[in-house]
Formats: C-alpha cells, structure tokens, sequence
C-alpha cells in the first residue's frame, strides 16, 4: 500500500521522463483515484482528471509529442495543487483564523490516499505495462449500497437523477442538431455535475466517479477544448445510458439484496471518456454499440437530426429554463383527493336540489340559494383543477422517442426526419406508461418496415431521406396521437396473403382496406420477410392493439401504396373519467362504456327470432346478430321480458362480433369516475367495475367484452340470485 | 383450533345479529354507519349483498346470516359495521349495534366444538360479560380471501 497525496503525486510527476512507461501508467492510476475522491476539493478534481487523461494518453501511445504532453500534465497538477491551496485558504478564513482547528484543512487535503499495489484485483503484475482502465473495476464486479445510507434520501436521489439524466438526453439530443448550443452543454453539464455531487455524498462512489469522467468530457466541450463531435455525441449518450442502468441497478438493490453490480462495458466507456480525443473518432464508430458499416447512415442520421431540430432544440431549451417549480405528490393521496372532491359534487348537488334552497318547499331562501351557487361554483373549479392535476405533457415521451429513432435509424441502416408536434398536449398520467411500449414498437416498426433504404426510395423518386412525423393534438373529447411515415405502405395483398396463410381469412371478399389493414393487429401476424432484431418476430402489434385498448382508447390505419402509413390513436382524455350510458334493467342500474355502443333501437317483432342451437338473434339491415337479456345474465328481477318493450343496444369491442343487449331503458348519458370494487370481491365476470353516481349510490360499469362472451356461452343466473341461495 | 393461545381479551364492540350477541375486536372496525342503498353485484356469493359508496371508496357489504347459514327472515338490518382488514374495508350488515365492552382475558372461553346455528371455526371464544354471554368474532376468519374467492368462482362458472 502506497499512501499519495495531490503534493506527492505532483512532486512525482515532476521527477518523470517521457519514456518512464511504467511509472506513467501507475501514477496515472493514483491519479484517476484522485481525481474521483471525495477529500479533493471540487474545484481541484477536473484539473487532476485532466493530468490523468493526458499521463493515459502517454500511457497507450497516444501521442506525438511525448514532451508537450507530459509537460502539460505537470502543468494541469501544478494549477490543482494550487487550486487546493486556494481551497483552503478560503476554508481557513471561513475560520477566522485563530481556531484550533485550523490545521485541520491542511489535513483534509493531505490526507493519505490509498493507492492499491496492484491497480486491478483480476489484473496482478503485468498490469503495470498495460494500459490499465482509469478505474479499477470490472464489469459484473458486485459491492453493495452503503449500509449506513438514508433510505429516503437515495430513492429521492433516484427519483431526481432520473430526470437530470432524462433532461440531459434531450439537450444532447438537441446538441448533436446544433453543437453550439451552449446552453445545452450546460444543462448536460449540470446533470452530470448534480449527480456526481449527490451521489459522492451518498457514499455511490462508483457512481459519482462515472458522473465525473462524464461531466470532464462535457466540461471539455463547454470550454471549447473539443468540438461536439459525433464520436463524442456517442460517447455521451452511452454515458447517459450507463447512468440510466446504474441508477435502475440501485433503484434494484435497494428494493432487494443491496448489492450493486458493475454495469457490463462500465470501465470500457469510463477509459474511453477519460482517454477521449476527438482525432480516434473512427476507433469509437467501430466499437460494438454501432454497427461499422452504418457509419454514413451515422452521419447522415446526425443530419436529420439537425434538421429535425426546431423542434427538440425547443423542447430542450424549454426544459431547461422554465422554472416551474414542482410538488411531489404520492399519487394515492392524488387520487383520494380526486375521489373526495368527486363526493363533494354529488354532497354540493344534494344540498342544491334540497327542497329548503330550491324553493319548492314553499318559501324562498333567496339568501341561502345564493350562498349555495356561489358554494357550487367553487366546487366545480376544484373538480376540474383535481382532474388537471393528473395530466402530464406528451413531451418526455416523445423526446424519449427522439433518442430511439436515432438508434434505429444507425441500426437499420435508414435516413429519417423524425419530426414531433404538439408535445405540449395532456395526457393522464397513469396512460403515460401504458401508452409508451406501443409507441416505442410502432416507430421502430415505421423506420424499419415502413421506411424504405435510400437506395430504393431514390430509386421510386423520393427523398433518400425518410421522415417519420408523430403528431398530438385534441379532437372531439380525444386525444389524438398520430404517427405517420412516408414510406412504402402497407403491401395489401401480402396482408390477405398471409392472413389466408394463418387461417385467419378465408377470402378477402367484402373487406375494406381498413378491414385488411386491421389484421395486422392478430397475434402472431408478422409481414416483413426477414425477421431482425429489430422487429419482425410476429410479436407487437397484437401487443399494441391490447395496450391500447386497455386504456379505452382506438388505433386505426390507413395507408396508401408508395405514400405511406399513418396510425392514429385515439385516447380518452383521462382514464379517470369513462362516459357512460346509465341503463335501467329492472331495479337495477348500469352503465355501458359509451365506447362500446353503437347504436340502440327499439325493435319490431319482424326483427326478433330464434335459431335453434344459437338462441336469440336480432337481424338489423341485414346483420344478424346474437341478442343477450342482461336481466338473465344478470338474475335481476321485475325487468323487461319482451324485447319489443325494451330497448335493444348493439355493442362490441372492436374484436367481437356485434351483439344485442336487452335493457328496460336509457336513462341518459353521464361521465362517470370509475373505480374498482376492491380486491375482496375480486373479478366479477361481467362487470368492470363502480362508479359513484349523481344520487350517491353505485352503479355498476359493464364489461361489454365480458358480458356478450357470458351470453354466447349461455350462462345465466337463477332468479332472484342471493336471495334464493340464502334461503 | 382457531383460537390460538395468545391473550384474546380486549375492547370489543358488540352488535345484535338474529338474537343473539356477538363481539368484535374494536381495532378492527373503522366505523359504524347508518343503513343505505345498497347496489346489489350479480354473480357473487350471496353473503355478498353488494357494495356501497364511502365517500367516494367502492366497498363490498357481507351478510352476515349468510355468511353464518342463518335465514334472512326477520332481518332488521339497521347498521353496518365497516371493518378494516389489512388495506381493505369491508362492511358487515348487522341487526343492532350495542356497546363496547372490555372483556378480560380470563372471562373467554374456549368456543365449544358441537352446536348448531354459527360455525364455531368463525369464533375467536366466547365472553361473559355481567352474565351475559357474547360470541366473540374472527373477523379475519370470516372475511377470508380463499372461501370468499373460492365462492366467488363457483358462482361465476355456475
């Protein structure tokens, strides 16, 4: 063991010849150690990673003047010995001076750093002659979190570092459009720079050791020593990935065994940052995270970029200066406030409709009637403030999906314009992550299937580059997200081809393109010849289609040969609210999804019969379809017997066939907030949940899907159900 | 046995069910609210009567005499216990509430293995109070996920 400190290593530096290989690879290992440890004041630590960068760039024969080189590291420790020296300096006049403790910051930056022996554990003696990585780590090495760490205090850690990360990919995303943007260096640099802090202090010192190669790098760049390269983008966006799994592997740890493992490629990518020169750009293009071959890809995915880039340049500089400042909130409590609120409504509605402050109970109380509107008034400000608070932008999302195109473009080996707008439209939170898979696997699916190589598209009389536009906006109550290519669009008759392959058709007789185009959403369905690794295993679109559906929302095609392909999906504004139509059946009262619903009518005995085997079918225009009696469904007593009494309402969910349901009456159209009837109960075939209507009671919200798959297979409740059993 | 050796005595609220005076431990009830329209759910066990707004919360509603066997004849039904069980809030329709009581450890018996009327595997013991006797609840026991989850299963592919 070797105790150095700064003014040893520097006294040894001095004392070194440009030929003295060996001494130079240890000494630039003491001094990487150095320049991440915790007692070295800040100010000091990037000057000693600079003499460490150009003693490894001595190391591994990456220089021509060996002398220049060596001298410029003694220089960069001379100025962080006498940054240290300033350091304390201030610390001792903080002091005032005659405290007994003054010495203390003498020994602060003196003291003794331990320098292994053997720089690497896995690596004894020969180490010494091999250019040795800065840090003496290995990938998939284990340590563990610091026992006497503050729980709380690193999961708010986590939380903050994964935005600082996320906000740095946008402006690097942003930088590599236009790489004078100082701003944006900056906003990558304090990223860096926060982490790196919050983690040292949080004992994460493998962390904040990556942190800091990554902040030089950038610090590098904002002192215009190098240029933003496309060697150096790379180089940032692994280290942004790199943060991004070392901080998902302690968010693991910490729910678990406590022990942290070494990211695979960690000390590659933190040698690369320490020893980086912009001249070795073309060594980095053929390292294994990008394809060799699609280095003119690379380049001109660079461009698209920067043409692309008004609207990530904003979305990034927006990011990074407006100033709102934000509460954390646990979303439980959010949403009991939501519910709360949503009670003080239905309470506010009761007392209005009191017969006291309505006035029918004989006389006026013009007085309390006022008092009781201005109440009301009130309490629908805060309901629609309560649902706003759940809204997020789109824009994390989509600048998420900025960084994937330019990944899938290198690998694919395409050109694209990916062009974003209306990042500024609200969506719930809770569809945020439900919404984020399919998006992810749709333009991945745009860039490698729908988006054809430059040669072909040149070929047919396009641009060579492809552009791919993902688009928000609101329409009628919905949330619109739209994503088109101009690709070659969907090949219609491979579509029928292999949906007859797959028995899913028999013909394509009768369909309409949309009709075509919607099979690609079947499990299984796959149409690109080749499968990659990008996309093509016949997994995804069914995937899609479920996601999205999950969260009530609808995914449609349409497509024109040689044009290209747009989806468009439409959301629900929140997925707090469902808009029903409250039913009468008997006593009792449900709501249908109004999603679910086509049309309702009242029938004519013409319409009704009964095919043996199938039971009850209802034909409307030609269409045969099966009725199902909610009241048997259901058990409920005293409803409608005779269809032509009722009420006949044609549902389906998109995949089943359409279907009758017999209900005594509408009793009217109404948004309603739903809940889950609570685990105790469990599933409940047929229903998907409650909802809190205007009189304070439950109502029930049917499972259309559910519901019409029950009547097909005939099942019914004996009448009138609880009670008969109990008795 | 259910009853366990561990100290059984406690505060208890006690409640009139079909004649006869049951207890339940007072930690486990959250409150006691007046009867209301209750939303009845198909295809559930019928000891589930259904489920009621809290205040904005969805929770079911279990009948008791169901629950128990008993009939439902002569039921007043005037109040719901809402119990809390872990995270989950759950209602129990009860005839009439009574009082709270503190029931010492040595005044619960062990709940005799034969009789008719309540499974005694619903029972925590039985208290006597002031010469009266009380069937003290398990609660837990008689809210139980497997039976609930394996009744509700059974009813829905009848």
């Amino acid at each position: 063991m070797t105790p150095l400190t700064l003014d040893d290593a520097a006294a040894l530096l001095v004392q070194l010849e440009p030929t003295d290989q060996e001494d130079i690879a240890k000494l630039r290992e003491a001094l990487a150690d150095l320049a991440l440890d915790v007692q070295v004041p800040l100010a000091a630590q990037p000057l000693v990673a600079r003499a460490a960068r150009l003693l490894g760039e001595l190391a591994d024969h990456r220089t021509d003047d060996r002398e220049a080189t060596l001298a410029a590291a003694n220089v960069a420790l001379d100025d962080a010995v006498t940054a240290v020296e300033a350091a304390e300096r201030r610390a001792a006049a903080r002091r005032d001076g005659g405290e007994a403790r003054a010495s203390s910051a003498a020994a602060t930056t003196t003291a003794p750093i331990v320098v292994p022996e053997m720089p690497s554990p896995v690596a004894p003696a020969a180490s010494s002659s091999t250019p040795a990585p800065a840090a003496t780590v290995v990938d998939g090495s284990v340590d563990t979190v610091p026992d006497d760490s503050d729980l709380d205090l690193l999961r708010d850690f986590i939380i903050e570092s994964v935005e600082c990360v996320a906000n740095s990919e946008a402006a690097l995303l942003t930088l590599e459009a236009s790489p004078d943007d100082a701003e944006a260096v900056n906003t990558v640099f304090r990223a860096f720079h926060t982490v790196k802090g919050t983690s040292a202090f949080l004992g994460l010192h493998r962390m904040a050791g990556f942190a800091h190669e990554a902040e030089s790098l950038l610090s590098r760049v904002r002192d215009r020593e190098i240029a933003y390269t496309s060697g150096c983008a790379e180089l940032s966006l692994r280290s942004v990935d790199m943060l991004k799994a070392m901080l998902a592997d302690i968010d693991r740890a910490l729910a678990g065994d406590r022990r942290l493992v070494v990211p695979v490629g960690y000390s590659a990518l933190i040698a690369a940052l320490a020893s980086y020169d912009p001249s070795h750009d073309a060594s980095l293009a053929a390292s294994p995270h990008s394809v060799a071959t699609t280095s003119t890809a690379a380049e001109s995915g660079d461009d698209t970029a920067r043409r692309a880039a008004p609207a990530a340049a904003t979305a990034g500089a927006t990011t990074g200066t407006t100033g709102d400042s934000t509460v954390r909130v646990r979303t439980d409590r959010l949403d009991r406030l939501i519910d709360l609120i949503g009670e003080l409504v239905i309470a506010e509605s009761m007392i209005a409709g009191d017969p006291l402050v309505s006035g029918s109970a004989g006389g006026v109380h013009h007085d309390l009637a006022r008092k009781v509107t201005h109440a009301g008034k009130i309490t629908r400000e805060l309901q629609e403030l309560a649902m706003s608070m759940r809204m997020v932008p789109l824009r994390t999302m989509f600048s998420k999906l900025t960084r994937l195109v330019r990944d899938v473009a290198i690998k694919a080996g395409k050109q694209v314009e990916f062009v974003t707008d209306g990042e500024d439209t609200e969506i719930d939170r809770n569809m945020v992550d439900i919404l984020g898979d399919p998006l992810v696997h749709m333009v991945r699916n745009a860039i490698d299937h729908g988006l054809e190589a430059p040669d072909q598209r040149e070929a047919a009389g396009k641009a060579r580059q492809g552009q791919v536009r993902l688009s928000a906006y609101h329409a009628g109550g919905n949330v619109v997200v739209e994503l088109r290519d101009d690709g070659n669009g969907l090949d219609r008759d491979r579509i029928i081809r292999k949906a007859i392959e797959k028995g899913l058709i028999e013909s394509d007789k009768g369909m309409s393109d949309s009709e075509i185009f919607a099979l690609i959403f079947a499990p299984g369905f796959s149409t690109a010849d080749t499968v990659t690794d990008l996309s093509g295993r016949g997994v995804g679109m069914d995937v899609v289609r479920r996601n999205i559906e999950s969260i009530r929302g609808r995914i449609d095609i349409a497509s024109a040969p040689g044009k290209g392909t747009t989806f468009t999906i439409r959301l629900p504004l929140t997925l707090a609210v469902t808009d029903g139509m409250l039913v009468r059946v008997g006593t009792e009262r449900f709501i249908v999804p109004t999603v679910n619903i086509h049309m309702s009518f009242r029938p004519e005995p013409s319409m009704l019969s009964t095919v043996v085997g199938r039971g009850e079918v209802v034909m409307l225009r030609g269409e045969v379809m099966p009725m199902v009696r909610l009241h048997r469904l259901f058990g409920v007593a005293d409803a409608v017997e005779h269809p032509t009494d009722g009420l006949l309402m044609i549902v389906g969910d998109g995949e089943q066939r359409r279907t009758v349901l017999l209900v005594d009456e509408l009793l009217g159209q109404q948004q309603v907030v739903a809940k889950s009837l609570g685990e105790w109960l469990g599933t409940v075939r047929g229903i998907s949940g409650g909802a809190i209507l205007g009189d304070g009671r439950v109502g029930l919200i049917l499972d259309v899907g559910d519901v019409v798959a029950l009547g097909q297979s005939g099942a019914s409740v004996p009448l009138p159900a609880g009670i008969a059993l109990a008795a | 046995m259910s009853t366990a050796t561990a100290t059984r005595g406690g505060k208890f609220l006690t409640f009139f069910l079909a004649g006869e005076e049951y207890g339940l431990e007072i930690l486990k009830v959250s409150e006691i609210i007046g009867m209301q329209p209750i939303t009845r759910v198909p295809r559930t066990p019928s000891h589930i009567r259904g489920v009621i707004n809290l205040r904005g919360k969805v929770i079911p509603i279990m009948e008791l005499r169901a629950r128990f066997g008993m009939p439902r004849d002569g039921a007043e039904d005037t109040c719901i216990i809402v119990v809390q069980v872990g995270a989950v809030q759950t209602g129990v329709v009860v005839d009439k509430v009574s009082e709270v009581v503190s029931i010492g450890d040595a005044e619960i018996e062990d709940a005799p293995t034969f009789g008719d009327g309540i499974h005694t595997e619903y029972l925590l013991g039985i208290g006597k109070t002031n010469g009266r006797v009380k069937l003290l609840l398990d609660i837990d026991r008689v809210l139980s996920g497997d039976e609930v989850a394996a009744a509700a299963a059974a009813a829905s592919t009848a």
